[in-house]
């Protein structure tokens, strides 16, 4: 079984620069919902159920370093369609297809979002797109009838949801999936020897522009600093008349 | 001179630090206050490839070169908070670690360093006695052959990891009328017979990393258990000695970093008469001056590492880096108290922990006096 596992480079979420003031001097990570679809795939591999994962991501070569980490993880060899542009979730899906039609995975597995903007709509509209069914939220994968078939528990508001479907199909990952491994320094030399395969769009065989545009990004307004009362009387009143929440 | 990191090299560090500060940093406090060694994370530094850094490939380690390898320790202990840890990890890498590399036969390489490297062994040496320390080859430990093996008497103090230690360099003489010339190292395995590893010792700083009194009682070590030749253990341990001096700080310029950065972030939030504490030249000052004690240990740090890469000569040198980094260390977790006030007096604010952590830069590895010794005499005097 070959398993695809597309991935996105963020900035790092435990680094405290804002990305919107100095996006180039923070530090950038594998999506950390991406990396938990890595993990699984690598699990997968370990018990004997995958013989092959390939990562793909969008990206300038600044991004080989996460690709790096991919590999330095396990994932056999990775490509990078070299694209630097700000692609919102319909262009990145029809990319994926295009890469998901050239590799013929079995199984797609990605993250349910991406920790920068949230959008949570790539790995529906590729099964979308793909025609292919899909789990989303997923918190355990079990192949079934000979890996023709996966059964999958979903989280969800009302609970637990499990469901079974047809390979190849798209996955995503939830956090309970699993807790990823860190990328060691004998991984990462390794990783050095691995190839990751370079491909514009064109050569794909996908043209695609944004649909939206980031017009800004904004830090949420500060909050006021509190003040104290004096009295209980004083509270009822600046909650009445300044809070006018009571 | 290039200064430059290669692209290689940079995602090495940022690899580290990124294992560091995750893994890395949890019950500090608690462990420190209650003498306790982590020795999870141990074995996460291990199956990382800490212990592995200077270690040839072949026998399980990641051939880094010296300079490599001292930035890659000192973004361990930017990202680190844990000294103890780290002293551990480094008594292990100098004292027992690159003996092996350097003295070992291929038997006992193929024996020990694959499990040293990959966190399973816990190493360090056994060499300051109770009345020898600084005059370390007045020991007075012997080993004396009996048949195929060496039978040890004698106590040793202040052994590193004496407790946790699965493998011991123990030096001991085989002849005392041959003085310098008679001192021998040997590996000496955990819970062999006569080996016993007395009191754990209270410590002030450092408390993650467990030190005991260890004492040789007719302790039988097998004759392939010498390291090196007989005799040879002076020079031996003169040249780990100088491995160590050159390496065993570069954690401490990464704690120094963050020092100074969490110091330039209180003295940026904290506001005192109208204005934050930075605006304050007597505030600012201290702050420049932890800057350039900063940047000038580490350009001593990586010269040495440059100069120990190209096999050029780093006696001088490694005593010079040990010297200014351990004062630069104590003096910085000084002024980091200082700039904090009342509250880098508490425990909870994890600046006085480094203080006790750094003061025994002064003293380990030979004392800073024993340092300008060696630079002394090195300088014809």
């Amino acid at each position: 079984m070959k398993i695809l596992v597309p991935f996105k480079s963020v900035p790092d979420p435990n680094d405290a620069t804002f990305a919107g003031e100095a996006a180039s001097a923070s530090k950038s990570v594998i999506n950390p919902f991406d990396e938990i679809a890595i993990e699984e795939a690598l699990r997968i591999r370990e018990r004997g159920e995958a013989t092959e994962i390939v990562g793909v991501t969008i990206g300038a070569p600044s991004v080989d370093e996460q690709i790096r980490a991919a590999l330095a993880m396990g994932v056999d060899r990775a490509i990078r369609i070299d694209d630097a542009r700000a692609l919102d979730p319909y262009a990145v899906a029809r990319i994926l297809r295009a890469v998901v039609e050239k590799e013929a995975p079995h199984v797609v597995i990605m993250g349910k979002q991406a920790v920068d903007d949230d959008s949570n709509q790539v790995g529906q509209i590729l099964a979308g797109l793909l025609g292919w069914p899909q789990a989303t939220f997923v918190s355990s994968i079990e192949f079934l009838d000979n890996k023709t078939r996966a059964r999958c528990t979903r989280e969800t508001d009302a609970g637990l949801e499990v469901v079974e479907l047809d390979l190849p199909a798209i996955i995503t990952t939830d956090l309970r999936l699993n807790e990823p491994r860190y990328v060691s320094l004998p991984g990462l030399i390794r990783a050095r020897r691995k190839p990751i395969e370079v491909l514009t769009c064109d050569q794909v065989g996908v043209n695609v522009r944004p649909l939206t545009t980031v017009l800004a990004v904004a830090r949420p307004p500060k909050r006021p600093a509190g003040t104290r009362v004096e009295s209980v009387e004083e509270l009822i009143t600046k909650l009445k008349q300044e809070a006018k929440v009571i | 001179m290039d200064f430059a990191w290669s692209d290689q090299q940079r995602e090495l560090l940022n690899a580290v630090g990124r294992f560091a500060s995750q893994q890395l940093n949890y019950d500090v406090i608690e462990n420190d206050r209650e003498g306790i060694f982590n020795h999870e994370a141990w074995k996460k530094c291990g199956s990382f490839g800490i212990q592995g850094l200077p270690v040839p490939t072949e026998h399980g380690g990641l051939g880094m070169d010296p300079l490599t390898t001292v930035a890659a320790l000192e973004r361990l202990g930017y990202a680190c908070k844990d000294n103890g840890l780290l002293f551990s990890i480094n008594a292990h890498l100098w004292t027992a670690v690159t003996p092996l590399v350097y003295n070992g036969s291929e038997a006992q390489k193929k024996k020990y360093l694959p499990g040293l490297c990959n966190g399973t062994l816990i190493g360090g040496n056994a060499m300051s006695e109770p009345n020898s320390g600084s005059d370390a080859f007045s020991l007075t430990t012997t080993a004396i052959k009996k048949g195929s093996r060496y039978i040890l008497n004698g106590s040793k103090i202040f052994v590193t990891n004496g407790p946790i230690a699965d493998l011991l360099v123990v030096f001991a003489t085989v002849d005392k009328t041959r003085g310098t010339d008679g001192i021998s190292a040997f590996l000496v395995e955990k819970n062999s017979p006569g080996m016993n590893v007395a009191r754990k010792l209270e410590k002030m700083g450092l408390r993650t990393s467990p030190m005991a009194e260890v004492f040789f009682e007719n302790c039988e070590v097998p004759e392939e258990n010498l390291l090196g030749k007989e005799g040879g253990g002076a020079f031996l341990f003169t040249r780990s000695m100088t491995w160590e001096r050159g390496c065993i700080l570069a954690s401490a310029v990464g704690s120094m970093q963050r020092l100074l950065e969490t110091c330039i972030r209180y003295a940026n939030e904290r506001k005192q008469g109208g204005q934050s504490i930075g605006k304050y030249q007597l505030v600012a000052s201290k702050i420049v001056d932890m800057k350039v004690r900063v940047e000038s240990s580490r350009h001593m740090l990586y010269y040495y590492g440059w100069l120990s890469g190209h096999r050029k000569s780093v006696y001088l040198e490694a005593a010079m880096t040990k010297l200014h980094i351990a004062d630069c260390w104590v003096k910085c977790s000084e002024d980091a108290i200082q700039i904090h006030g009342g509250y880098g007096y508490m425990t909870e604010y994890e600046v006085e922990r480094e203080l006790r952590d750094a003061i025994a830069s002064k003293l380990y590895s030979g004392t800073s006096e024993i340092q300008r010794n060696i630079v002394a005499s090195m300088l014809g005097l």
